[in-house]
């Protein structure tokens, strides 16, 4: 059984759409038009995540989020054809678990629902229990000790190289390595034009841990300084 | 349009060597006024220059020395004769000679012309004065002023005179052998011949002899007439036979000059050597050293003077030729005049003001400081004029002292080129000036002190200044008053009123200069007032009190800022509310587009007939383009009104290019295209946003690849210069690129049918993304190549921090 999902959206083409989608998932969706109703419908306990637009009559996105984080703790996925840094930020500030801006993808839109709850269903033990040495970043968990990384749960097949680098990147995370640097660690060997050979590698991680490997979430390019793997709550 | 550009028959290479032509032209507009010299070009630059120089400087030399010599009359005249026989000094001496032999023949002195003439025959160059003529000859003067080579003279002093020997009349004149002489006189036993050759022979015919030979001028006097030979010649003495101005020869004879009855007996004869030898002779009676070497001077003098003014003519003929050769070349010249220019511009104003003063008193100095001679000068030259001093005659004196100088005059001169070619070719800025320079550092420092310390200052002197005067005036007043006192009358009073109305005027100016005192305050205020409006503030306005004269002035200032902050106001409303159109227009667009694209995708997924499924996924197609577009378009529009939100960061642009293409290695892999990239080293470290700057690589990336001819090179290469770093993405277009196309205008593209997929953005993208951090773009094509080229100032290494 398959957990339900609350769309909200003024345009219910739009809602209708991603009902459709998610519904060929196996997942069964309730509907809402605007915020309140939102609110209204996310009492049902059996609502387990919320896919919600922000710009909406009555009451909008980002409002009827706070009120529904006053009752329940669920994954919300805000859905905004804001597409601006400053509406990302705000978003997911306000308590949002992600944030796709329209138009979207929908198998990335149903990969990121998928993954929350995930998150929020067979991990949350995971995360309650916090296991010794394990380090988490927003859906991954990286397990030094054993070198495992997972994602959502899944445990990532990595060849060797890219366990180094993800190694590497995941005991550092924030902080910026250029190629040569990670060259250096990864390979021991002292580099010289290695830009493409880490890129390779670095992509074949993405395609592996990233939702959308175009627009990476987790490692990222630091354009004209090097690389890095960003933390996420 | 289209078709324009699109006929391909145009031959490639024709383009190329106009693109050449162009180049070459835009290359000689660039340097403006540096003309491009041909081969050779130097070369007659400097020979016309060279003729100039010599010309100038001959001709000047050759000139100044002529009129110095004129003006100051160093010449025997004529002037242009060149044998010395022929002067007036000739004759004269000649007839002062046949003088004093008719002294001697006579027995004593003779009344030459009814006592009208005397001389005094005691000395030698006899003055002979005579009212209607007015000659006047100094034949020592002369001597002296020429620098004839006199040979060394020993000083001989004079031997005691034991006894006065006997001496013959003619003593001084007998061992002169320049003038052969043969004096008879009286008849038969009264007969007397004096001579200085042998007396027994027939002296008539050897002297007649001679003066065909070494001595070519003979003169007879006989039955009281005169005649002359010279040479084979007889000359005509007496012309018209009356004594005038204008007759040659000044002896007896002519029908207003008769011969004294003492002379009717005697009979000179005598010859002039043609070549006159230097000759000395001593009279012990008169007590000194004694010479008469009139001729040899004379003949010097006419000789030197031939040369002299021959080899000034000669200097003129070649400082003429030079000068033609200067005005063949005249034109190609000029570059050698910039080249001085350029040296003699950082010759200070103060260094060029002292050199023509050294100049002008080096020219000037002999004749000032000798201004009595001139002025003597300049006497005998009006003397003979009726109105004293004439114009001629100041003329003259102004060419002697003109030409005291040459060499100054020359260096003058080319003083006066020199300046006047810096004046030409320097603007007036380039030229320095230790007075100007000092002034302005003055100005400066006094510039930066407040306005109103300023003004207080000098209003405080103008104060002061007026008080002291109005102190000094109250004496002279006193002065006044009491004269009028005593002496009452109508001129004193009005004197005294004029007075008190000069004095009313300075306690007038007093007040006046007191109250702008509080006028400096005003201004000060006013000044504080309109920086603080430059600085930003446009809330508190300006009061000053009612009656203050800036009243006016604070009230249209305060307006005018008044006015800012409304249009400031105006300006902020109107970029916000452009953004917010821009951002809903995006947000509106984009919701029917989120409706398409998931629809399409639903569509794509079902099961249709083929024709019904190849119509999805156009739909589908042209939806995602639509909103590729639609962020390309949101993006522009944010950074054409500033909007755009810009992360400032020091990066390396050449790791910057590395990430971008190992990033599009994929696509670049799968076009076929070869890309040459050249990339430095060492880091290229620049200040920009790194994710705005990868759009605009990866736009001309993208754009390379979408455009560039199958299996052609794309070359990308980054150089730094001079601070810059220029990126450039040069690749062969596969189509014709338009000529005259702004690429970075919106929605341009090198194939206008618009089919490629592209949204006709990415040029435009990256032009407006590259600005918005800080650099800049260009677009070149020639022909088929087309050129991006991305150019950022470079960090320092000093400045990292």
């Amino acid at each position: 059984m398959n957990e339900c999902i609350l769309v909200v959206d003024d345009d219910p083409e739009i809602v209708n759409a991603i009902a459709i989608t998610l519904e060929r998932e196996g997942y069964p969706v309730r509907r809402a038009y605007d915020g309140l109703q939102a609110v209204d419908e996310c009492l049902d306990p059996a609502v387990k995540l919320i896919l919600i637009d922000v710009m909406m009559p009555r009451l909008d996105g980002l409002s009827a989020l706070l009120r529904i984080r006053e009752k329940r703790n669920l994954p919300v996925i805000v859905l905004s054809a804001k597409s601006e840094d400053t509406d990302k930020i705000l978003g997911l500030s306000m308590g949002a678990d992600d944030y796709v801006t329209k138009p979207y993808n929908p198998q990335e839109l149903i990969a990121r629902v998928r993954s929350q709850l995930r998150r929020y269903t067979s991990l949350g033990d995971v995360h309650a229990e916090g296991r010794q040495g394990l380090l988490v970043n927003g859906r991954l968990s990286y397990d030094p000790a054993g070198r495992i990384l997972r994602a959502d749960g899944d445990e990532v097949k990595l060849t060797p190289t890219e366990s180094k680098i993800v190694d590497l990147l995941f005991h550092h995370p924030g902080q910026i390595f250029p190629a040569e640097e990670i060259y250096r660690r990864v390979w021991n060997e002292d580099a010289f034009s290695c830009e493409n050979t880490v890129m390779v590698h670095i992509r074949r991680i993405r395609e592996k841990i990233e939702l959308n490997p175009k627009e990476p979430d987790y490692i990222k390019v630091v354009w004209g300084i090097g690389y890095k793997m960003e933390q996420h709550g | 349009m289209d078709t324009k550009w699109n006929n391909t028959d145009k031959d490639p290479g024709e383009a190329l060597e106009r693109f050449v032509a162009e180049e070459v032209r835009e290359a000689a507009a660039a340097g403006k006024g540096v003309k491009v010299l041909r081969p050779g070009g130097r070369v007659k630059a400097l020979v016309g220059f060279l003729a100039f120089f010599l010309g100038m400087t001959l001709a000047l030399s050759a000139l100044g020395a002529l009129g110095n010599r004129i003006a100051w009359e160093r010449d025997p005249s004529p002037r242009w004769e060149w044998d010395w026989q022929e002067t007036d000094a000739f004759r004269g001496e000649v007839s002062h000679y046949l003088r004093e032999f008719l002294t001697i023949g006579a027995g004593g002195a003779v009344d030459f012309y009814d006592g009208v003439y005397y001389w005094d025959g005691g000395y030698n160059g006899a003055v002979v004065e005579q009212e209607a003529i007015r000659t006047w000859w100094g034949f020592g003067e002369v001597a002296e002023a020429t620098t004839v080579d006199q040979g060394t003279l020993e000083p001989v002093f004079p031997a005691e005179p034991e006894k006065e020997p006997e001496k013959e009349p003619d003593a001084a004149y007998q061992t002169d052998k320049n003038v052969l002489y043969y004096i008879q006189s009286g008849e038969g036993k009264e007969r007397k011949i004096y001579t200085n050759t042998d007396p027994t022979k027939d002296e008539q015919g050897r002297l007649m002899a001679r003066s065909l030979r070494e001595y070519n001028f003979y003169l007879q006097f006989k039955d009281g007439k005169v005649s002359i030979r010279k040479g084979l010649q007889d000359l005509d003495v007496y012309g018209s036979g009356i004594y005038d101005g204008d007759s040659k020869w000044f002896v007896p004879g002519y029908d207003n000059f008769p011969v004294s009855e003492d002379l009717k007996g005697v009979t000179v004869y005598m010859a002039v050597r043609q070549t006159p030898e230097r000759y000395y002779g001593v009279d012990y009676k008169n007590g000194g050293t004694y010479y008469n070497s009139a001729f040899y001077s004379l003949a010097r003098q006419v000789e030197e003077s031939e040369s002299f003014y021959k080899t000034q003519g000669l200097l003129l003929f070649i400082a003429m030729w030079c000068l033609v050769v200067w005005c063949l070349l005249r034109k190609s010249v000029e570059p050698v005049n910039r080249k001085i220019a350029s040296w003699t511009v950082h010759v200070w104003t103060e260094a060029r003001f002292l050199l023509v003063t050294a100049c002008l008193l080096w020219a000037l100095l002999p004749g000032l400081l000798n201004l009595d001679l001139v002025y003597e000068l300049l006497y005998s030259y009006s003397y003979g004029w009726e109105d004293g001093y004439s114009f001629a005659a100041w003329g003259m004196a102004v060419v002697r002292l003109v030409t005291m100088n040459v060499p100054a005059l020359i260096a003058l001169f080319w003083l006066w080129r020199l300046l006047r070619n810096d004046h030409q070719q320097n603007p007036r800025e380039a030229r320095r000036s230790l007075l100007r320079t000092l002034f302005r550092s003055l100005r400066a420092s006094e510039l930066k002190r407040p306005v109103e310390k300023r003004l207080a200052r000098s209003g405080g002197l103008v104060l002061l200044a007026l008080l002291t005067y109005f102190a000094l005036s109250l004496f002279p007043m006193a002065v006044l008053v009491n004269f009028v006192r005593v002496h009452p009358g109508i001129w004193g009073w009005c004197l005294l009123l004029l007075a008190c109305l000069l004095e009313a005027l300075l306690v007038w100016a007093l007040y006046s200069a007191w109250r702008s005192r509080g006028l400096a305050k005003d201004i000060a205020a006013l000044a504080d007032q309109v920086e603080a409006v430059r600085a930003g503030d446009l809330e508190r306005p300006l009061r000053l009190p009612e009656d203050a004269d800036l009243r006016q002035t604070a009230e249209s200032l305060n307006d005018i800022q008044a006015g800012m902050k409304a249009a400031l106001a105006e300006q902020t409303r109107s970029e916000r509310m452009k953004v917010e159109l821009v951002s809903n227009v995006s947000h509106d667009l984009k919701t029917p587009l989120t409706s398409i694209l998931s629809y399409a995708e639903l569509l794509r997924q079902e099961d249709l007939p083929p024709a019904a499924a190849d119509y999805a996924k156009i739909i589908d197609q042209k939806a995602q383009r639509l909103k590729t577009m639609v962020e390309d378009v949101f993006d522009i529009s944010k950074a054409a009104a500033d909007q755009l939100p810009v992360h400032l960061e020091r990066l390396d642009l050449a790791k910057l290019l590395r990430q971008t293409l190992a990033d599009l290695d994929g696509p670049i892999q799968k076009s076929g295209l070869t890309f040459k990239v050249e990339l430095p080293g060492e880091p290229v470290m620049i200040t920009a946003d790194g994710r705005r700057l990868y759009r605009v690589f990866q736009n001309l990336i993208d754009n390379a690849l979408r455009y560039a001819l199958e299996g052609s090179r794309v070359y990308l290469k980054l150089k730094t210069a001079e601070g810059t770093a220029e990126a450039s993405v040069r690749n062969t277009s596969r189509s014709e690129l338009p000529e005259g196309v702004d690429f970075t205008a919106r929605f341009v593209r090198g194939d206008s049918s618009r089919t490629d997929g592209g949204s006709g953005l990415g040029l435009s993208i990256a032009s407006s993304f590259t600005e918005a951090c800080g650099g800049a773009f260009r677009v070149e094509t020639v022909a088929d190549l087309f050129t991006a080229v991305v150019t950022f100032p470079t960090e320092q290494e000093g400045q990292e921090a």
